[in-house]
């Protein structure tokens, strides 16, 4: 039975305290429930929840979706955003928990990758010595999400062609990046057409809230 | 709240109005927005359509409903499609007005353990999946979703006269999968829909190649030629008859034809691209056993039904075997060998009259089918059938005084019913029956210790072992070797009977 791996690595920072740290709680609380309602989902889904601040922290293990519990996501008040740890971090799980495939037993399907961030990396030189080792571990897809105003879309463009830019971590503007991602999962799951594969749906647009 | 008006381009001043919230449900190819009172659904497609497009919903929403629905018998396929009543235009935008599903077809309760999915509609998969009727697993469908054993042979009879319906027009659906075909176990029901996907040989070429799992070997083996490749194989109603077959497996086994667990390539990507499409090869295959699934590589949720050894293919019975082996093993590379619609649809019929009722009130499955030895048991919970056991073969006469057998029985159960397409051959078990035809000649009892056949309507029915006339509203004992004739008329038949598990 093959699983489809997907692994979210969430900024959680000090810049992340207050309401951004809230909405991202909220929008991955309804991406999980709108996967529960998926039986494809529910068929090959495992999820991984890593965060990455001062400290890069497994939050939840690689678990099949049926028996996912979503944690309460903190962060602390400052501190610096350890972006290059926490792809380390993400490498070694990756290389130990996705399956293989071997002559006798079937692998899984190319995991995902989903990062989240509102600031740059405090550790740049480990992130862009990363990249190419976490490019190298041929992922399905790595989508960056850029949040807020000093999120650097650029250092996440190093690392994956496909950045989604959100003006504001807003609960309004999170549930719908989720709602792609989720759709993004789900992909798989629909008609192919006959003249090109079909790949990402296209992102949310981008919403300008003024609060 | 943002309600729009879109405007019909085949009938003139024709309107409809939709609800746009910004958050359409998204199909493959579509954008989908409900009508203000939920009556019907507008789909526009994401992408523009060219002439040809054009040209082949036209038809869809015009002609070819015209030749489905407004004509005799066309009320059976109403309940049987979702097909779209008119085509629309906004923006340049190509959009299709859809009826709404059917209410059996969203969950009245879905999960056992809580309502996340109440009112979601009844996709196929719920249905395929083995994990959602697990008992260990955490979000598995309530009992009351899931209906028994005969139900999907029901649901199935459906899907195939869907399927043949539209093959007999000459059209193919190209695109049959859990999403396009809602299942409903508690009604025993089925609807094709999608149906815009619509191919017409020669006349419109399809725009998807299909949905994973149920996409045909051939159709896979050459995606990666060119479209106008002469070698490229796109669907068809060949390919429909792949899907179809996958699906009846599906919905009686609860596991995949193909999904096995050996290994073509250590790449998860091109390994699933050759073992569904050109190194495709059936988990069941009795010479070639290569692809049985690994049961210490299962997710054990997927228990018992993944076990291909505790509940293999033959437990369907021997004429869908026959099928089965036809569509996954002599025609899963040789489309031209796959069974047609209308194959699966007297076959899954007549494996219904082999079936009876389990003794055991907790068996999940409910019914099983009769596996040809002298005592029965249930493939599902192992309660062997309690008591003797009445096997009817029917045989026709092939010439005067000459009778041949059918290679159809009916297995006799306790307030079982027959019927005329019992009593003659002439009548077809189908969708075109009459309500008088629907309506039972006779019915088996287990009375005083003896088995008894009560006749209601069979006008000539005679014991021929005892020489014995039997009008309506007398009775006949079934015994051991007894011929008994059903009917004199043209197409008539002889029934034998052997008694089972003595």
């Amino acid at each position: 039975m093959r699983r489809l791996p997907v692994y979210f690595l969430l900024d959680t920072s000090g810049s992340m305290y207050g309401e951004p740290i809230q909405a991202l709680n909220n929008a991955l609380s309804g991406m999980v429930n709108n996967l529960r309602m998926d039986a494809h989902a529910l068929d090959s889904l495992w999820l991984s929840i890593i965060t990455f601040d001062r400290e890069v922290k497994e939050l939840v293990p690689l678990t099949e979706l049926v028996s996912f519990q979503l944690p309460e996501i903190t962060c602390p008040q400052s501190g610096p955003t350890h972006t290059g740890q926490g792809l380390e971090y993400l490498h070694g799980k990756v290389v130990k928990e996705v399956q293989r495939g071997t002559p006798t037993q079937k692998g899984d399907w190319r995991p995902l990758l989903f990062i989240f961030t509102d600031g740059k990396p405090s550790d740049q030189l480990l992130y862009r010595e990363m990249i190419p080792k976490i490019k190298g571990l041929n992922f399905g897809a790595i989508v960056g999400c850029a949040a807020g105003k000093a999120a650097d879309n650029e250092m996440l463009k190093e690392l994956t062609e496909t950045v989604v830019h959100l003006d504001t971590a807003d609960s309004a503007t999170l549930r719908q990046f989720f709602k792609w991602v989720s759709d993004t999962i789900e992909q798989g799951n629909k008609s192919m057409g006959t003249t090109s594969q079909v790949t990402l749906p296209p992102p949310p647009q981008e919403v300008n809230l003024v609060i | 709240m943002n309600t729009k008006t879109v405007h019909s381009v085949i009938n003139a001043g024709k309107s409809y109005q939709y609800i746009d919230n910004g958050e359409p449900m998204r199909g493959g190819m579509k954008d989908v927005y409900f009508s203000p009172d939920k009556s019907y659904v507008v789909a526009f497609y994401r992408d523009d359509q060219d002439f040809s497009s054009r040209e082949r919903l036209r038809k869809i929403v015009t002609e070819y409903y015209n030749s489905f629905f407004n004509r005799e018998g066309g009320h059976y396929y109403k309940d049987l499609y979702c097909w779209p009543t008119d085509m629309v235009e906004l923006d340049k935008k190509v959009g299709l007005i859809v009826p709404c599903y059917n209410q059996n077809f969203f969950f009245k309760k879905g999960y056992a353990s809580n309502d996340l999915i109440k009112g979601k509609e009844k996709e196929g998969k719920w249905f395929a999946s083995p994990k959602f009727r697990n008992k260990q697993f955490a979000l598995r469908l309530d009992e009351a979703e899931l209906g028994n054993w005969l139900s999907y042979f029901q649901i199935c009879v459906n899907i195939a006269r869907g399927v043949k319906r539209l093959h007999a027009a000459g059209l193919a659906h190209s695109d049959l999968s859990y999403k396009n075909v809602l299942v409903d176990p508690v009604s025993k029901s089925a609807a094709i829909i999608d149906i815009d996907g619509l191919v017409v040989p020669g006349l419109f070429p399809p725009d998807v190649i299909g949905t994973a799992d149920f996409i045909a070997p051939e159709v896979l083996a050459t995606k990666h030629l060119e479209v106008k490749d002469a070698n490229r194989k796109l669907p068809s109603r060949l390919t429909d008859l792949h899907a179809l077959a996958v699906m009846i497996y599906m919905y009686l086994l609860y596991r995949h034809p193909l999904k096995g667990g050996k290994v073509h390539d250590l790449d998860t990507e091109k390994d699933d691209l050759l073992s569904m499409g050109e190194k495709a090869l059936f988990i069941e295959h009795p010479q070639d056993t290569s692809n049985r699934p690994k049961l210490n590589q299962l997710n054990p949720k997927e228990l018992p039904w993944a076990d291909v050894t505790k509940l293999p293919y033959t437990i369907t019975g021997p004429y869908l075997k026959e099928l089965f082996d036809q569509a996954f093993i002599t025609g899963l590379h040789q489309p031209n060998n796959r069974p047609p619609a209308e194959m699966w649809e007297q076959a899954l019929l007549k494996t219904t009259d082999l079936m009876q009722p389990c003794s055991n009130a907790a068996c999940e499955q409910k019914w099983y089918v009769f596996d040809n030895t002298m005592s029965p048991k249930c493939p599902f919970c192992g309660t062997p059938h309690k008591g003797t056991l009445p096997v009817l073969d029917l045989y026709y006469e092939f010439k005067p005084t000459v009778w041949k057998p059918e290679n159809h029985r009916l297995m006799v159960y306790h307030n079982q019913y027959l019927f005329q397409w019992h009593a003659n051959r002439n009548i077809i078990r189908n969708e075109r029956l009459t309500p008088e035809q629907k309506v039972p000649v006779g019915y088996f009892t287990f009375h005083q210790n003896k088995w008894v056949l009560v006749n209601q309507q069979l006008t000539t029915l005679k014991d021929l072992t005892e020489d014995r006339e039997i009008p309506p509203g007398t009775m006949v004992e079934l015994t051991d070797g007894k011929k008994l004739l059903l009917s004199r008329e043209e197409g008539g038949r002889v029934v034998v009977i052997t008694m089972a598990n003595k």
